[in-house]
């Protein structure tokens, strides 16, 4: 940006000097040098005073009166011209060094009377400029002495360009020059790049890149950049008005105190950027907090607590990666785990396949999947929930703030900096573990079924069901009370090359021909599963609760007769693509089998949620 | 008894030495002070050849206090342990004497030593400062060039008008301490500036000196409170009161025949 202005001054230092000449006095008033600028360059008054002031902040021009405010006052204000020494033209480095010697003079001139900002800096330089400080000071007291030389007008005129170049190029606070000093860049992006092979390469890349890239109508994406426009208009700071006000304006820091991360009652501005887009909800702590809430009384807080998870094992260190992926697994993926998420089975089995060699984006598949459900269900629901439109009610609307110069003033000199990142940091861990230390055991196990959501061809997370009636099960024991009532709305599904199949549905397949069945999960499990519709077959407990279905498909009776030991390496293939008449989505009970087996075992005791990937020993009966 | 001797020959001739830097150091800002009030003028309408005659003047004097003769000191370096004063240094410049003095660490005790490195961290930042000044007013003679009488067109009319010759009377007045064998002549601005660089490079990898082990002789805030040669008038409200009565003082300080286009000319 700095360059880029002063190659402009250095086409325009040649107009500047040929137009100095016209001026004939050393000094001018502001509305002067504004006409003669619309005149000369043709402009009308308000662009020659645009202009005007960048010159001014750049240091061409200085003001004689009310040196601090580096702009051009269109009133008999007086400015004069900056000598070609002092210019920011030829961008040479403005040194410590030179304004420490600046420093050191002042002080001299002024027997110690410095203003606040120059204190400050002249004990900054003091302390890092030690080596040389009495070379600064010598040399200031030389220059000093040689000052003294000129004749008096002039003297006074130099101390007014140097200072004003100080001014320019060391701003006191609340002073607004035009000198950039940002980054110091190691390549100049502006010169020319030497046509080396490797430049052309990175040609090639990035053009096969750009072929490469989806394409989308012009139409549609402005259609998109208009709506995106229309919709921030009002929240973007540059464009409207920040209330109360703006902090880098006014430094007044009401408004970041107002939209703190962790604020009890947020701005109502924030409260409307959260019914933009889910994106938006998420990514503002204060939202996702709301949201939390919501997804509570909703009892599917399952989904957002994954979803951050996902996201803490994406961005967090490579150290702690396997076992946040362990974790994770353990809490909401495995097999009875207290917070099982819903996601569909082929995303399953390529988590779960991930899972084997775990990296930063191996939950990525799942977590855009409960991403796309909750901005499709639940997102939608929240803002017409009681939650959301009581978070609205109370939200804040703050008065703007007027202030007057000499508060402007006031404010720039008791700017404060704020908590350090760190502090802010450990308290965000801390928030962090309290929250997991409190994490809900969602009772999404068994023996619950969801209300159907035909358009959903996903299981949806558990919502409001009649039939939340049920006493929550313990993973291991499903009472068969539970899975026959579950029975009644059982969904047909398909199975194929199940070795169990024959043992299940032999005696199932004749008077249940047209049964409703209902799945258990382990099953489902242990099985390869196919599209198309599943076939559940019913334990033989639930005869007299069974209902008819239509889909029993004969299955190949090709299985052999003695189970192999369950092969751990087919999880979680549940399959989805429920026919669109399929109501009641099969509920994750146990196995009757295993329920069977367990009884006469006499009892089981929680199952431990092994990972899949530690050890590939057959387990019986146990998951 | 004769080392003794010897010894407290080698201290006398080092305090004399350094006490010889010192002053040079001080010579050297001056001018280099001198040097940037003249500066400062260029390119303005207080611009002219005698501001460059005097640069020119000022700059010449700089070199011969940095540098003096260099090739008769080679040998100094020589001969560090033989005799502990170098006589063929006594002309040369500030830099071989900082070297010699530096150099001959080895018997030096360690406040000599710490004065030395002193004396050889202010040297190096005079002349990377000189060497700032130097490489600006290049670019600013490249860029107003007075070859012409129409060049003096493009000056800029930053109000001052002329007060270089208080300025030059100054640098006429600094006094090398030491002799000059006025045999080279002084280079001109480009190699002025190169063989600066040169210098300051070959100075930085000769001698390990680490800065930051120099610390300030006098406190912040010190020369505040110094007395200095005169009581100085509030320079702001010089310029306050320049400000009001704009008028009368321009009147003042340009003469009539000076206005219009003679300002800026």
């Amino acid at each position: 940006m700095m360059m880029i202005e002063q190659r402009e001054e250095t086409s325009k230092t040649e107009t500047e000097r040929r137009a100095k000449q016209s001026i004939l006095r050393s000094f001018s008033s502001g509305e002067d040098i504004i006409a003669w600028l619309a005149d000369r360059f043709q402009i009308d008054t308000q662009e020659a005073r645009s202009f005007g002031s960048m010159l001014v902040a750049l240091g061409y021009i200085y003001p004689l009166q009310d040196h601090k405010r580096l702009l051009i006052k269109p009133d008999a204000s007086l400015y004069r011209f900056q000598t070609p020494y002092f210019w920011p033209t030829q961008q040479w480095p403005v040194e410590d060094t030179d304004y420490a010697i600046y420093l050191a003079k002042r002080n001299i001139r002024k027997k110690g009377i410095l203003e606040l900002h120059e204190q400050e800096q002249y004990n900054r330089l003091h302390k890092w400029m030690n080596h040389k400080w009495d070379f600064i000071v010598m040399q200031a007291k030389e220059q000093y002495r040689a000052a003294k030389e000129r004749k008096k007008p002039d003297r006074v005129v130099f101390e007014c360009q140097e200072r004003a170049y100080w001014v320019v190029h060391r701003p006191p606070p609340g002073t607004v020059s035009a000198m950039d000093y940002g980054l110091e860049r190691r390549i100049d992006p502006n010169a020319d790049e030497t046509k080396t092979p490797d430049f052309y390469e990175r040609i090639m890349i990035f053009t096969q890149q750009s072929i490469m890239r989806p394409r989308v109508k012009s139409s549609v994406s402005i259609g998109a950049l208009v709506k995106y426009c229309t919709t921030y208009n009002s929240h973007d700071p540059f464009l409207s008005k920040c209330l109360p006000s703006n902090p880098w304006l006014t430094d007044d820091v009401t408004f970041w105190t107002l939209n703190r991360l962790n604020v009890e009652v947020p701005s109502k501005m924030r409260v409307e950027r959260w019914t933009f887009s889910f994106g938006e909800l998420l990514s503002d702590p204060r939202g996702r907090d709301d949201f939390r809430l919501f997804l509570k009384k909703e009892f599917s807080s399952e989904n957002l607590a994954f979803w951050e998870s996902c996201e803490d094992l994406k961005w967090g260190t490579a150290a702690t990666m396997r076992e946040k992926a362990e974790q994770i697994y353990k809490t909401f993926l495995a097999r009875g785990a207290p917070r099982w998420i819903n996601i569909d089975g082929k995303t399953m089995e390529i988590t779960v396949n991930g899972l084997r060699h775990p990296h930063r984006y191996v939950l990525d598949a799942a977590q855009t999947h409960i991403y796309m459900l909750m901005k499709k269900d639940k997102y939608g629901r929240y803002i017409k929930s009681p939650v959301f439109k009581d978070t609205m009610k109370k939200a804040i609307c703050p008065e703007e703030h007027k202030f007057s110069d000499a508060q402007l003033e006031q404010n720039a000199k008791n700017r404060r900096p704020s908590l350090s990142p760190i502090i802010l940091r450990q308290q965000e861990l801390e928030q962090r573990a309290k929250m997991a230390a409190n994490a809900p055991v969602d009772i999404t196990q068994l023996c619950r079924f969801t209300t159907p959501v035909p358009h959903l061809a996903v299981y949806s997370g558990i919502t409001d069901s009649p039939s939340l009636a049920f006493p929550a099960p313990s993973p291991a024991c499903p009472s068969p009370i539970s899975v026959a009532l579950d029975s009644t709305s059982a969904c047909e599904r398909r199975l194929e090359a199940d070795e169990r199949k024959p043992e299940a549905l032999g005696p199932v397949r004749g008077p249940v021909s047209k049964s409703r069945m209902a799945l258990s999960l382990r099953r489902l499990l242990k099985r390869g599963c196919t599209p198309a519709t599943m076939f559940a077959s019913l334990s033989p407990k639930c005869h007299s609760a069974a209902g008819t279905s239509s889909r029993i498909q004969p299955i190949s009776p090709d299985e052999p007769s003695q189970a192999p030991p369950r092969r751990i390496g087919n999880f979680f293939q549940i399959k989805v693509d429920i026919p669109p008449e399929c109501r009641i989505y099969p509920i994750e009970s146990e196995d009757e089998d295993e329920a069977n087996r367990s009884a006469s075992r006499g009892g089981v005791g929680t199952k431990e949620i092994i990972c899949p990937w530690e050890s590939l020993t057959p387990h019986n009966g146990t998951g | 008894m004769s080392r003794w001797r010897r010894s407290v020959d080698e201290l006398a001739a080092r305090r004399r030495q350094q006490g010889e830097c010192e002053r040079a150091q001080d010579a050297l800002s001056r001018v280099t002070s001198c040097f940037q009030q003249l500066a400062t003028s260029l390119g303005s309408s207080a611009d002219g050849s005698f501001l460059r005659d005097e640069m020119d003047e000022t700059r010449a004097l700089a070199h011969r206090i940095c540098n003096g003769n260099p090739p008769v000191c080679l040998t100094c370096l020589s001969h560090l342990s033989v005799s502990p004063v170098c006589l063929t240094c006594l002309s040369a410049g500030l830099s071989r004497r900082l070297l010699c003095l530096l150099s001959d660490s080895a018997h030096s005790g360690v406040e000599d030593r710490q004065v030395s490195e002193r004396l050889w961290v202010l040297f190096l930042s005079a002349l990377e400062n000189f060497l700032c000044d130097l490489r600006r007013a290049s670019d600013l003679i490249g860029q107003f060039p007075l070859t012409r009488r129409c060049d003096r067109r493009s000056l800029v009319n930053a109000g001052c008008i002329d007060g270089v010759v208080g300025v030059a009377a100054r640098v006429a007045s600094v006094q090398v301490p030491w002799l000059t064998l006025e045999e080279e002549s002084s280079p001109d601005l480009a190699n002025h500036i190169a063989g600066l660089e040169a210098l300051l490079s070959e100075l930085q990898l000769r001698v390990p000196v680490v800065f930051w082990s120099v610390e300030a002789t006098q406190p912040a805030w010190a020369e505040a409170r110094g007395v200095l040669d005169e009581p100085d008038e509030s320079l702001e409200d010089l310029m306050e009161v320049e400000v009001v009565s704009n008028g009368n003082k321009m009147a003042a300080c340009c003469p009539p025949a000076c206005c219009g286009l003679g300002c800026v000319g």
